[in-house]
C-alpha cells in the first residue's frame, strides 16, 4: 500500500518537508537552489553599480529596485536551504560576488570558481547600456526559467519561485523602458547593438547544453520538466519579439 | 542552525485506539518562538538506545485557541509514534524546534472563500488547524472537508469536527469517506480514487467555488486528489500540500566502524557510491578533498559552496574514519550518525566507504 517516494516524484508527486526528501533529491535540490541564490547574488552586485550609472533620479531607482529584489530572491530561496541546515548567515559572506574576470574572458557553459553562480555572471558589465542590455536578456532567461522552476516537485520552493517570477517580469519591463530611452537617437542604439551582440551568446550559453545526463536524473525527480533546447527556443522567441521592435533584432 | 527548546505535556488525551493527542507548553521566555501558523508542524527529537530520532508533527490547534497542540498516530513498529501512544505522559518533558512548514495560505478577514481540505487518517492534524484558524478569522469564509478513514473508529478528531460544525452552522462542511464500513450513501464507502473524486465534484462540490485545496495524506492520495483538482480547473499555486512520509534515517543501521581511528598510510582507497553505481579509486589522505577526489574521477557528485556552509555534499561514512576541517551545517547527531561534508572531509583510514545515497 505505501508507494516508493520514487514512484511518487515520477508520477507527478510533490515533497513538501526536509523530512521529506531522499538523499539524492536533497542533493540535486540543494544544488539547484544554490544555483538560483549564487546567480541572484552575483546578478546583484553585478547591477549594483548602475544605480550610480544610470541617468536621471526614475533610472537610478529602477536600478536601486532592481537591486534590492534580487537580493531578496536570493534570500527567500536560501531560507528553504537553511531549512535543510545551510548556515544561512554565513552564507553570503563566504564570497566576494561582485568579484569579476575579464570581459573577453572565454569561459564555456560550466561552472568557475567557488560558487554555483551561471557563468554569464562572471562577466563584468561596461557602464549603463550594457547593464540594461544584460537585464534584458538575463531577465528575459530567468523568466524562461522561473516559469519551469514553478513546477519543481519541492513544494516550498517552487511556491518560493512562484512568487518570484512576477517580479522578476517586472524587472524585464523596466529594463525595456531604460532600453527604449536608449535606442531613442542612433548612437545609443549602435551601443546598445554591440551590448546585445556581446550578451546574447553569453545569456544563450546559460541554458546549458541539449539532452544533458543532468536533465535526465533531474526530470526522474520531479526537478525539471521541460528541455533546455525547448526552454532556449522559448527564450530566443521572447528575445525576438522584445528586440525587433527596438530594431535590435 | 537548529535549536532545541524544552516543552512540558500538560495533558494527553487518547483520541482513538490508535492516536493521542498532545497538549504542549513551552516555557514563558520561549512562547514567542512557539507562535505559528496554521498548518505548521514541530519536529521533536529523543534517543532512543542512544541514537538521536527526529521526527515530525503537525500542529492541530488553530491560531485562535491559545495552545500547542499535536496529534500522533502509532505506526506499525515505528519508534517515535509507539513511544508517543504508550510512555508518553502529562507531566514529561519533549524537545522540539520552533514551528517550521508553508502549509497555508494567507488569511484576509475580509474575503468570501471557499477552501477544500483533503486529509486521510492522521492527515487531518494540519488541516485541523488551517480549518479552525480560517473559520475563525475569515468570517465569511466556507471550509469543505473530506476526510478518509478506515472506519468510524479509527476517525480522529471526529468529536471535534462535529463540534466546529455547530459552531460555524452552513460555513463547514465535512464529507467522511469510510474504507471498510457501508453507509447511507454509497458515493461515501471506499477509497479516495479519481472516479469518487469526479462524482464529488459532480454531485456535492462546485469545484469552480474553490479558491484553494489543501491536501494531506499518503503518496497515492495526493496524486489522485491533485490530479483531479487540475482537472477541475485549478491552478498549482491553488492546491497546497502535506507530505508525512519519512526519508529520515529510521533506527538506524550504525555504520560499521573500524574506530582505530587515523592509520599511517599516506594514501586511502576510497569507495564512493553515487545513484546506485559504486566506483573504487586511490587518493591521498591530505590536500584534497573526498568532493574533489571524486569530481577528478567525473562522479557528478553533488555541491554548491565548497565552504562548508551549505550541506549540499552531505554524504555517509560507511566504513573508516574521515575528518572534517570546517562544519557550519551538519548537527551533532547526523555527524554521530556518519554524515561529513564531503567538501571539507579528509581521509584518516586506509580504506574509507562512502554513500551519497543514504
Ligand atoms: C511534515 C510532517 C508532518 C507530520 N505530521 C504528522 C502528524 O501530525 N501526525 C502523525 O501521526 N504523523 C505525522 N508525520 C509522520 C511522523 O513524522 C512519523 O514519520 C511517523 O510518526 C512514524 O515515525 P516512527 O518513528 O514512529 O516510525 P519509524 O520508526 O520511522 O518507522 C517505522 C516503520 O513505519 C514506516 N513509516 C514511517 N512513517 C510512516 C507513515 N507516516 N505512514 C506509514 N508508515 C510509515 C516506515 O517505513 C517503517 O517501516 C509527519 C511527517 C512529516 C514529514
Ligand atoms: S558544498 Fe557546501 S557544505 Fe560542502
Amino acid at each position: 500500500m505505501e508507494m516508493k517516494i520514487e514512484d511518487y516524484l515520477a508520477q507527478g508527486g510533490q515533497l513538501t518537508s526536509p523530512g521529506n526528501v531522499p538523499p539524492r533529491y536533497r542533493g540535486e535540490l540543494m544544488r539547484l537552489m544554490a544555483s538560483f541564490v549564487d546567480s541572484e547574488l552575483a546578478g546583484a552586485a553585478g547591477f549594483a553599480d548602475t544605480i550610480n550609472d544610470a541617468p536621471g533620479i526614475r533610472n537610478r531607482i529602477a536600478a536601486a529596485k532592481i537591486t534590492q529584489e534580487k537580493l531578496d530572491h536570493a534570500g527567500r530561496v536560501l531560507e528553504v536551504m537553511g531549512e535543510f541546515g545551510a548556515d544561512t548567515a554565513r552564507y553570503d559572506t563566504r564570497h566576494d560576488w561582485a568579484a569579476r574576470m575579464a570581459r573577453d574572458a572565454d569561459l564555456d557553459a560550466a561552472r568557475h570558481g567557488d560558487d554555483m553562480r551561471l557563468s554569464v555572471f562572471h562577466y563584468p558589465i561596461a557602464g549603463y547600456v550594457d547593464a540594461v542590455v544584460l537585464n534584458v536578456l538575463m531577465g528575459l532567461a530567468t523568466v524562461v526559467q522561473l516559469h519551469e522552476m514553478g513546477r519543481v516537485s519541492y513544494a516550498p520552493l517552487a511556491d518560493a519561485f512562484r512568487e518570484i517570477a512576477p517580479r522578476e517580469a517586472a524587472h524585464v519591463d523596466l529594463g525595456l523602458k531604460g532600453l527604449r530611452q536608449i535606442v531613442g537617437d542612433d548612437a545609443g542604439r549602435q551601443k546598445a547593438a554591440q551590448s546585445v551582440a556581446y550578451w546574447l551568446p553569453k545569456v544563450e550559453a546559460s541554458f546549458g547544453q541539449a539532452g544533458s545526463a543532468r536533465f535526465e536524473k533531474q526530470a526522474r525527480l520531479g526537478l525539471r520538466h521541460t528541455e533546455n533546447e525547448t526552454l532556449r527556443e522559448d527564450w530566443a522567441g521572447r528575445v525576438a519579439d522584445a528586440m525587433s521592435p527596438l530594431g535590435l533584432g | 542552525m537548529a535549536r532545541f527548546l524544552p516543552l512540558r505535556v500538560t495533558e494527553l488525551r487518547r483520541d482513538t485506539r490508535d492516536a493521542v493527542v498532545v497538549t504542549l507548553q513551552p516555557r514563558p521566555e520561549d512562547a514567542g518562538a512557539f507562535d505559528f501558523t496554521q498548518g505548521q508542524y514541530l519536529t521533536f527529537r529523543r534517543e532512543f538506545d542512544g541514537e538521536e530520532l527526529r521526527r515530525s508533527y503537525s500542529i492541530c490547534a488553530g491560531r485562535d485557541d491559545g495552545v500547542l497542540r499535536v496529534g500522533i498516530k502509532r505506526v506499525d513498529g515505528g519508534a517515535f509514534s509507539t513511544w508517543a501512544n504508550e510512555e508518553l505522559q502529562a507531566g514529561m518533558e519533549l524537545e522540539a524546534m520552533a514551528p517550521m512548514g508553508r502549509f497555508h495560505t494567507d488569511l484576509d478577514g475580509a474575503v468570501a472563500k471557499h477552501y477544500l481540505g483533503v486529509a486521510a487518517g492522521s492527515g487531518i492534524t494540519p488541516v485541523l488547524s488551517i480549518i479552525k484558524t480560517t473559520l475563525a478569522r475569515e468570517p465569511k469564509s466556507r471550509f469543505t472537508l473530506i476526510y478518509a478513514n478506515r472506519s468510524v473508529n479509527s476517525i480522529m478528531f471526529r468529536e471535534e469536527l462535529e463540534d466546529l460544525k455547530n459552531l460555524y452552522l452552513g460555513r463547514f462542511s465535512v464529507i467522511h469517506i469510510l474504507k471498510s464500513e457501508g453507509q447511507e450513501i454509497d458515493l461515501f464507502t471506499g477509497r479516495i480514487d479519481a472516479e469518487k473524486m469526479a462524482a464529488l465534484f459532480e454531485n456535492w462540490i462546485d469545484p469552480e467555488s474553490l479558491d484553494a485545496a489543501f491536501i494531506c495524506g499518503p503518496e497515492g492520495l495526493m496524486l489522485t486528489v491533485a490530479d483531479s483538482l487540475r482537472e477541475a480547473g485549478l491552478e498549482d499555486g491553488q492546491i497546497k500540500f502535506e507530505l508525512f512520509a519519512s526519508s529520515q534515517p529510521g533506527r538506524a543501521k550504525k555504520k560499521a566502524v573500524s574506530r582505530d581511528s587515523a592509520q599511517a598510510g599516506e594514501a586511502t582507497e576510497a569507495v564512493v557510491t553515487l545513484d546506485g553505481a559504486t566506483r573504487s579509486f586511490r587518493m591521498p589522505k591530505q590536500g584534497e578533498t573526498l568532493l574533489d577526489a571524486a569530481l577528478a574521477q567525473d562522479m557528478d557528485a553533488p555541491f554548491a559552496c565548497k565552504a562548508g556552509v551549505c550541506s549540499t555534499c552531505r554524504a555517509k561514512v560507511l566504513e573508516g574514519e574521515a575528518e572534517m576541517a570546517v562544519n557550519h551545517a551538519l548537527e551533532d547527531y547526523e555527524v554521530a550518525q556518519g554524515y561529513v561534508l564531503t567538501c571539507q572531509c579528509y581521509p584518516l583510514t586506509d580504506r574509507i566507504v562512502v554513500s551519497y545515497d543514504e
